[in-house]
């Protein structure tokens, strides 16, 4: 599969359509999003930020952005490195969840088809046993053999309720079909 | 009749999936360790991943079955208990917003409705070092502690998720957190302070860029071979696998070789305790403990 993540790196020779208000509004109502305007550009996030050196785009490049209703964010390298550490979440000086924003735009670059194959991964395994790694049948008899207790089972056919009325499914369908 | 969960010492346990993928030894040591401190362990029936690995793609999703994996423990009637730092981020983080925000509470138990389940907000997730910390107690287990370690230098290694989010996780302060040297000091053990003891392992993007982890791994092992540490000690699957597994490919391109033993914090308390190490599955660990064992042999 082609890498469909992380192509922009750059801000040179882009036009900024300064509030593109659209994008703006989706943003506002993830997880965090609300505080956006908060942002000062201090960049005490990107100085705590265990990736700064691994990233074309710096994580107050991408508050900044989203300020401005650049959804080239959604292209970003940034938002795919980031560990979740939580590091500039807790370091933010006007309190907004920085984390939770970036895990937010994950969400919606993978509505638009980007994003990393590894997620895929582990929610397809997560609809098929229920959990994102799966203990093979080697390791489970090795289980039995130390007198460890059997793995739980998921409840499969919750499991797939949760992930239809959540969207989950439809979204990894789509994704098979392309 | 009241009931007062945290003396009855008694636990629902979330097991998560990283431990039984990769990490048994882990699982071995600590429910040793529990058998010997009295805590009972509940396995957890119907179980589903805790959520964090697919909070990138859908959130919902991941709030969903963190919420449903904590519906169980409510209908069990007991406190969830988890050695892994991810799940304890998850299951608590999503805890404590359900319990906290009507708006994400109502929508996801829209969802468990239709499975027919209910967050109701009646129990509490916790790390097991909290419960080392909080339920059994410092005293009390220096009371335990028939081997002191005093032959080693132990460094410890945090983690994120047992700590942050700060507004969820209401444990430490996550920019000066000191719950883990005071456990490392309670097996007698010198604790090995480092730079770079905070630092992310970097698991939670290995499957995105391998590069990341390989760096972090490469930075702390340097740190605490500085430091003069002849182990490492975790309190989280992932991040052992990363720091224990990942130490020869980290250190190749650069001609460096660390053979840091890395500990899973159950097995440096359960030797502090006399646990014999063949019970607590050191044999299991990646970069032997041989000379860690050789160093405290003997000791009484």
């Amino acid at each position: 599969m082609t890498k469909s993540w992380g192509t922009f790196t750059s801000f040179k020779g882009t036009t900024i359509e300064i509030a593109a208000p659209d994008f703006t509004e989706v943003v506002k109502k993830l997880t965090g999003g609300k505080d956006l305007t908060a942002c000062f550009q201090c960049t005490k996030c990107t100085a705590g930020c265990p990736v700064t050196e691994k990233v074309s785009i710096q994580v107050h490049e991408i508050m900044r952005m989203l300020l401005l209703g650049m959804k080239e964010v959604l292209e970003t390298d940034m938002i795919w490195r980031c560990t979740s550490c939580y590091t500039c979440q807790e370091r933010c000086p006007q309190g907004i969840d920085v984390t939770d924003i970036l895990i937010g735009l994950k969400n919606l670059a993978y509505e638009d088809g980007i994003g990393p194959d590894a997620y895929r991964e582990n929610a397809k395994s997560v609809l098929e046993s229920g959990f994102a790694y799966q203990t093979s049948g080697f390791r489970r008899k090795k289980r039995d053999a130390k007198g460890l207790p059997a793995l739980p089972e998921a409840n499969m056919a919750e499991v797939e309720k949760l992930a239809e009325l959540t969207g989950l499914k439809a979204l990894l369908e789509e994704d098979e079909a392309k | 009749m009241t009931k007062n969960r945290t003396r009855e010492k008694r636990f629902a346990f979330f097991l998560g999936c990283v431990t039984p993928f990769r990490e048994v030894s882990y699982e071995t040591a600590s429910r040793r360790v529990c058998e010997e401190l009295g805590i009972e362990l509940v396995d957890m029936d119907g179980v589903n991943c805790c959520g964090l690995p697919i909070e990138a793609i859908n959130r919902d999703m991941a709030l969903s079955m963190a919420a449903r994996n904590i519906v169980i423990a409510e209908e069990m009637g007991l406190d969830i208990v988890t050695i892994c730092s991810g799940c304890a981020g998850a299951l608590t983080k999503t805890n404590g917003i359900m319990k906290e925000n009507s708006e994400v509470r109502n929508q996801i138990n829209k969802y468990l409705k239709k499975i027919g389940r209910e967050f109701k907000g009646t129990i509490e997730v916790k790390h097991f070092a909290r419960v080392l910390l909080e339920d059994i107690g410092i005293e009390k287990l220096r009371k335990l502690i028939k081997h002191p370690l005093t032959a080693l230098r132990i460094a410890g290694h945090y983690g994120c998720h047992v700590l942050k989010p700060a507004a969820h996780m209401k444990f430490e302060n996550p920019e000066d957190p000191t719950f883990l040297h005071e456990l490392i000091e309670l097996t007698g053990a010198t604790d090995a302070r480092y730079e770079g003891e905070k630092d992310c392992c970097g698991g939670m993007v290995v499957g995105v860029d391998t590069d990341i982890p390989l760096s972090q791994v490469r930075k702390k092992m340097n740190h605490v071979k500085e430091a003069g540490a002849q182990a490492l000690v975790t309190i989280c699957p992932s991040c052992h696998l990363m720091l224990d597994s990942n130490q020869e490919r980290a250190g190749k391109p650069f001609d460096e070789t660390y053979n840091m033993p890395v500990l899973h914090y159950p097995q440096l308390l359960g030797l502090a305790m006399g646990i014999p190490p063949e019970e607590l599955a050191l044999d299991e660990l990646k970069v032997k403990a041989d000379e860690v064992l050789l160093a405290i042999k003997g000791l009484s």
